[in-house]
């Protein structure tokens, strides 16, 4: 059969136009949920990569930048992989970038080695991730990095006894266990731990459970969209906010977009999480003024558009570093360490485990100007992850 | 009686010749896939694996008349199980795919059981419901299936220990086309068998079948035995290829859509659940490059203008008019 030779010849072909040192359009493949429940997400992608376009230009070391965007939709592992192969071997793309879910991620991660490109993870929030290539950096978050800092102001917040309720899927169990472990080192008591199905839409049973435990703190995580709505509502409804017991979650819960759905009755809500959009700082002034001169809507601004606008920054360094040839251990040597002011705040690449280091805010809503804002108390300084850090 | 099914009744002695001309036209498509879209390999890869989910449904809906929105299941089983046989030190490529084959028949055998005794809309909520069932433990027992963050670290070894599965998708895919190529032509075989001549009277008329004395309700479980084999191969067929295996692949999404490729292509006829499977897969793919922030409108018009103007699906549709055409000139 001469496929195993055709292989060999075009292997080469690719080889050579990757490394042919030419002032040729670079191409970055963008793999986000941009239709569907989670399009949000995908278009702040899409909007912090503009804003960093528009800032420094489409030109890194004499080449053209081009980014090229695919649809991920959903948890879809065999499709993600598919568009991933798709972008390397059609498109030609040197990097590839975003990825919203984890499993997505994990089935791109084994493409990268093979293809030498390296890819800038600027959602997925499973801590292993980082570990399945060495060509992965990540700029988003991960659920122990927020949750972390949650316990620890619970502590101080002079919870004793915390109920933990939790979306029943990977990063709910996640932040349960950082949560439990970090609280119970400090001596506090978790008195119940609830799971809920993802797609639970009445909380009143779970905040009889609560209400029962004799907690004096509840803490949450449910993924950003409706049912933080509904969780909110009948944590208020059922007499627990009234009856002194605090709510605590990661931003998940609270992010922007949402605010205005929950409304007043979400004054107070305490949440820890490395962006708010009210961020006070000239770095994330002049950010939301990009995003606004590029067409978006201050309401619709997530942590992805700055995950993704930091992950832009990572990639022009890399080809920088590169002088635009494909060296995926160049690249990826280039931005280990790398420090630099995020709208976010001050942020690095941690050299062991790739993903970002960052501050983690402690938040509460609050309203200013007619506004419902996540305002930052306190901020815990350069946290890690702490999923990977402690093991 | 379906014009499908006409074309599949008095070929039955023509057996071998017909085996060859299937086996040509997957081979013709495959090449055609191969040397013509030599780019987007990984993707004709996956939607082979999906138009196995395609074809097993069909043969419980298309030749049985099972109603089910809970097929997936015996897909993400297989797939469950290939992966974990793989994680487990079973990395040959081929032995995955029989475990895959075995657990998807397991899973057939319990799913139909359930879902056979009944007609009609019960049928149809029970199969939502062993889906679901499915989907919920597959959530729960993260320890084998990774929960929501997938089973990954899946690597098949090389194919007879020769062939290694490369990022071009070369090997998955050639791997790929020549499962689906056996497969087809052994249920092209079974379907034109009695057995799954007497599934189809059993659809027909349900009444009629069971006062000549057939067993109604053993058929139909044994259908659904091979049906989740079919399902089990696909599933396995996608962690080999993926390394990765989501919730996605028992989900509820996951069952209509295939529902979907079936009805676009033509239930009762397996010709029409593997074009059906590849058309809904191409328009997706072209469309959804082509505007990524709006391609499902799009999907939605193609499958009401379907629906509305091809209610037999396209492959039933052609045969039927290729037959009016035939008659047309043998009057003349």
């Amino acid at each position: 059969m001469g496929w195993g030779l055709r292989s060999v010849y075009a292997l080469a072909a690719v080889s050579l136009i990757a490394t042919g040192a030419r002032a040729d359009t670079i191409k970055v493949g963008v793999i986000g949920t941009m239709s569907g429940p989670y399009a949000l997400f995908g278009k702040n992608y899409k909007m912090g990569i503009d804003a960093w376009v528009a800032e420094h230009g489409n030109k890194v070391a004499g080449h053209t930048v081009e980014f090229v965007y695919r649809d991920e939709v959903s948890p879809n592992p065999a499709q993600s992989k598919a568009l991933a192969q798709e972008l390397i071997v059609k498109e030609k793309v040197q990097y590839l970038a975003g990825l919203y879910f984890t499993p997505n991620a994990m089935a791109v991660a084994p493409l990268l080695q093979e293809a030498k490109v390296p890819m800038v993870v600027m959602n997925a929030a499973t801590s292993s991730i980082t570990e399945k290539s060495p060509y992965i950096v990540r700029t988003s978050f991960t659920m122990f990095q927020n949750t972390v800092p949650a316990a620890k102001v619970a502590k101080q917040k002079g919870a004793t006894k915390v109920a933990i309720a939790v979306s029943d899927y990977g990063p709910g169990i996640d932040a349960e266990t950082a949560f439990k472990k970090t609280f119970e080192a400090e001596g506090g008591k978790v008195v119940e731990a609830v799971r809920m199905p993802l797609s639970t839409t009445d909380f009143g049973p779970i905040m009889q459970r609560i209400k029962n435990s004799g907690a004096d703190m509840i803490f949450t995580f449910l993924p950003a969209g409706p049912p933080t709505l509904g969780f909110v509502k009948a944590y208020i409804d059922n007499g627990l906010k009234a009856g002194g017991v605090k709510l605590m979650s990661t931003g998940d819960v609270v992010t922007e977009p949402d605010l205005p759905n929950i409304g007043e009755a979400g004054l107070g809500i305490l949440s820890t999480y490395h962006y708010a959009v009210s961020h006070d700082s000239p770095e994330n002034k002049a950010f939301l003024a990009l995003l606004q001169k590029g067409g978006a809507k201050l309401d619709e601004v997530t942590m992805t558009s700055v995950a993704a606008y930091d992950g832009a920054r990572l990639i022009y360094k890399m080809i920088e570093a590169t002088s635009g040839k494909s060296d995926p251990d160049k690249a990826i040597a280039a931005v280990k360490g790398m420090k630099w002011v995020s709208p976010r705040g001050e942020v690095s690449i941690d050299p062991e485990t790739r993903h970002i280091t960052q501050n983690v805010y402690l938040r509460e809503v609050e309203k200013v100007d007619g506004k419902l804002i996540n305002r930052e108390l306190e901020t815990f300084k350069a946290q890690p992850d702490w999923g990977l850090a402690k093991q | 009686m379906t014009p499908a099914s006409d074309t599949a009744g008095p070929v039955a002695t023509a057996g071998l010749r017909n085996d060859l001309i299937a086996a040509a036209a997957i081979a013709g498509l495959g090449a055609i896939g191969y040397f013509v879209f030599p780019d987007d390999l990984a993707f004709l890869t996956r939607v082979i694996g999906l138009a196995f989910l395609v074809i097993s449904l069909d043969l419980v809906t298309g030749y049985c008349g099972v109603a089910t929105l809970g097929h997936a299941a015996l897909f993400g089983v297989g797939a469950y199980a290939a992966g974990n046989a793989c994680l487990a030190g079973v990395t040959d490529p081929i032995l995955m795919l029989l475990v895959g084959i075995v657990a998807g028949t397991a899973t057939g055998l319990i799913s139909g059981v359930l879902v056979t005794r009944f007609r009609g809309l019960p049928q149809l909520v029970l199969s939502i419901a062993f889906g679901q069932l499915v989907a919920a433990l597959a959530n729960k027992l993260s320890s084998i299936t990774g929960g929501s963050d997938g089973l990954a670290g899946i690597s098949p070894g090389p194919v007879f220990g020769m062939f290694n599965f490369d990022m071009f998708g070369r090997t998955g895919y050639v791997f790929s086309v020549a499962v689906l190529l056996i497969a087809m032509v052994v249920l092209l075989r079974f379907a034109r068998s009695p057995f799954a001549l007497m599934c189809r009277a059993i659809k027909d008329d349900t009444l009629r079948a069971r006062m000549i004395g057939v067993a109604v309700y053993p058929r139909l479980v044994v259908m659904y035995c091979v049906a989740g084999a079919v399902a089990g191969l696909g599933g396995a067929l996608t962690a080999i290829n993926t390394g990765v295996v989501g919730l996605d692949s028992v989900g509820f999404e996951r069952s209509a859509e295939a529902l979907i490729m079936l009805i676009l292509g033509g239930a009762g006829n397996l010709w029409g659940a593997l074009i059906g499977a590849i058309l809904f897969e191409l328009f997706h793919h072209y469309v959804s490059a082509a505007s990524p922030f709006h391609w499902m409108i799009l999907i939605g018009l193609l499958l009401i203008v379907v629906v509305l103007f091809f209610p037999k699906g396209l492959v039933n549709e052609v045969v039927r008019r290729v037959g009016e055409f035939r008659q047309a000139r043998g009057a003349r």
